[in-house]
């Protein structure tokens, strides 16, 4: 909204709203400010003895990142991490995709109470539901191996997607469907060139979903993976030193944890158009 | 072009019946309107016949064939939503495209048709726009002109003005006119707005609750409405009805009502002669109610009725009157503006009995028809 007018009472409207904006900063930007600090800082200003922590970098260092690049176990794990996030995605979208355009598009009976049962499989607390599918994943050999990960990453993450994308898959107006079929588009065609682009936005938050949740789940990695190092994710290599004194290589650990979180956000974003179907219908 | 031909047509959801026993013929290259209130059926009409709803039972014919069970992909007839629902993620260019990239037509064919179309339709410059970039009027055209490019046998066109506002519904009503008479296509049209019907059909369809009420030219509906609905919803402001029985008096019969004896004309009053008692339900349009002013103008089939103008609601050009009897009895009718009416003045008013639709009030028929 442009103001263009400067009443007194567009300004001191504007100045609510700045102070409002400043303080949301200060609550998102804080804690990250901190993880910041702590992973660029000398040892020394964590552990200072009882005298106030400094609010800025004590003795700015890259020693936390030059320790974790040099060790290869972290390079394996950040590698692991981004393999099966990226698998898991890619599983869940070509799996959850299809669900979410029947469960959206199509007037099923038993519908909703469908989608509701869908859902509710994640009702359970992780911790309650664990035992038994990593139980099964023994039984059939995919404990700690990359694809069975995936697959227990995917579990957790499709309920979500297909809840997230039948709403997305409905949301699209019917007469827009019923128009490409007039103008001649078979069944694919309207998928592929009408309603998988309108889509897009709500399935491109479901994606950013499914990597956050891939990206820090711990309890079915820690389960599935334990003992067998080599396809370690993040947490669990985090998980392994927590106990570690350097408080600025956990804190350094952390912003690797996070950096990718946010660099696929705003890589996706851009599909998160809001407002994507405006025009279409009146 | 083609003619379309529906016989003996049933829809139902569930237990409602929306559709029944519909029989419907249009002509090669007529333009058609479905009238009639919201929740009709004309919709779910125009929807059967684009492929989109499922025929329960019945026939419909497109050019001699039979149309029941071909895909609407296959079917060659294009259809304008309400909504307009053009595609947000695409331009205006590839919106009007879409249906020929489908059909594979050839590079060459596509542009020549896509710049025939934003010639005709006046789209030139908006081409690279996305739908929430133009205005409504720009929207209702691109739709038009998305169907019109696949050069359609048939065009349904639903409500395709009522987004519009006032001034920009008269322009689009003008250009789909002139569309049509350029393009000489079949068209059925669906509105519920009987202006429109009026001004743009050659044949009006009047729906009610599923049937077709009545089937002609506008002209007809408004001159000799068959049932006392057709009278009702043709015609603005509403046609004025009044309960009565045919009576003779002083060797002439007429229709005895709360507001007058009502004189018909000759030819009428010959027939009505044979039957006293009958009872009759009488319409009279606004427009058929002279006043003073034209005393001129009167006629020995004219009634006289004193009233009391109890409300003159100016229009602009014309004035509408609600008049009452001593009786109480209330008449509404239309005075032009130079017909200078005080509210609260009496007042003689005539009715061209010549102009009087007679019903009858069981049947809801027009007797004379």
């Amino acid at each position: 909204m442009i103001i263009s007018k400067q009443s007194p009472i567009s300004i001191s409207r504007r100045m609510l709203w700045f102070t409002g904006i400043i303080c949301a900063l200060v609550i998102v930007i804080g804690p990250v400010y901190l993880l910041l600090k702590y992973s660029v800082s000398d040892i020394n200003s964590i552990n200072t003895g009882g005298n106030p922590v400094p609010m800025w970098p004590y003795n700015p260092t890259l020693q936390a990142y030059v320790y974790l690049f040099s060790d290869s176990h972290f390079y394996q794990v950040l590698l692991n991490s981004v393999v099966i996030s990226l698998f898991t995605i890619a599983l869940g979208m070509i799996l959850g995709i299809p669900a979410s355009y029947v469960l959206g598009r199509y007037k099923l009976p038993g519908r909703k109470v469908l989608l509701l049962m869908i859902i509710s499989v994640r009702l359970f607390p992780d911790i309650a539901s664990v035992i038994p599918v990593v139980e099964f994943f023994i039984k059939i050999g995919m404990h700690q191996t990359y694809l069975g990960v995936i697959l227990a990453h995917t579990l957790l993450a499709l309920p979500y997607i297909i809840f997230i994308g039948a709403g997305a898959f409905e949301s699209i107006p019917d007469d827009l469907e019923g128009q490409a079929i007039i103008l001649g588009a078979n069944r694919f065609q309207t998928f592929f060139k009408l309603l998988f682009p309108l889509a897009m936005p709500g399935l491109a938050a479901a994606a950013i979903y499914t990597f956050l949740l891939s990206w820090d789940e711990f309890i079915f990695s820690y389960f599935l993976m334990l003992g067998k190092q080599e396809i370690y994710t993040l947490t669990l290599y985090l998980n392994g030193i927590k106990y570690a004194e350097p408080q600025n290589l956990l804190a350094a650990i952390s912003v690797c944890l996070s950096i990718p979180v946010i660099a696929f956000s705003f890589m996706v974003q851009k599909y998160m158009v809001a407002g994507i179907s405006a025009g279409s219908v009146k | 072009m083609a003619d379309v031909v529906i016989r003996s047509l049933f829809k139902k959801y569930g237990n409602h019946r929306v559709i029944e026993n519909l029989n419907l013929e249009i002509h090669d290259g007529e333009f058609v309107t479905l009238l009639g209130p919201s929740g009709c059926g004309k919709t779910t009409l125009l929807r059967m016949i684009a492929g989109l709803e499922p025929i329960d039972n019945g026939e419909l014919f497109i050019n001699g064939k039979l149309y029941n069970h071909i895909p609407p992909q296959k079917r060659s007839l294009a259809m304008v939503f309400q909504s307009y629902a053009l595609f947000p993620h695409m331009t205006v260019r590839k919106n009007i495209c879409f249906g020929m990239k489908i059909k594979k037509l050839s590079k060459s064919e596509m542009d020549r048709k896509f710049e025939w179309v934003i010639n005709l339709l006046r789209l030139k410059e908006l081409e690279n726009r996305l739908p929430r970039e133009i205005s409504g009027g720009q929207r209702q055209r691109v739709a038009l002109a998305r169907s019109l490019v696949l050069d359609p046998e048939v065009l349904l066109l639903d409500e395709p003005l009522s987004n519009l506002d006032a001034a920009l519904r008269e322009t689009a009503s003008e250009e789909l006119k002139r569309i049509h008479r350029q393009l000489g296509k079949t068209i059925i049209y669906v509105t519920h707005n009987q202006v429109e019907a009026m001004t743009m059909s050659e044949r009006i369809a009047l729906f009610r609750f599923g049937r077709i009420e009545q089937y002609d030219k506008p002209r007809v509906l408004y001159d000799s409405p068959a049932t006392v609905f057709s009278a009702e919803f043709i015609g603005s402001p509403k046609m004025n009805f009044y309960e009565g029985e045919i009576e003779i008096r002083n060797n002439v019969a007429g229709i005895k009502t709360d507001l007058a004896f009502l004189k018909l004309d000759k030819e009428r009053e010959k027939t009505i002669f044979s039957m006293p008692g009958r009872k009759i339900l009488a319409g009279i349009r606004p427009q058929t109610v002279y006043y003073t002013g034209h005393l001129l103008r009167r006629r020995y089939t004219d009634t006289e009725v004193e009233i009391l103008a109890e409300l003159v609601e100016n229009m602009g050009d014309r004035s509408l009157v609600v008049g009452r009897t001593e009786a109480g009895t209330l008449i509404r009718f239309i005075i032009t503006r130079e017909e200078k009416i005080d509210q609260d003045k009496r007042m003689k008013i005539f009715i061209d009995g010549r102009r009087i639709h007679v019903f009858d009030p069981i049947t809801q028929l027009n007797i004379f028809r």
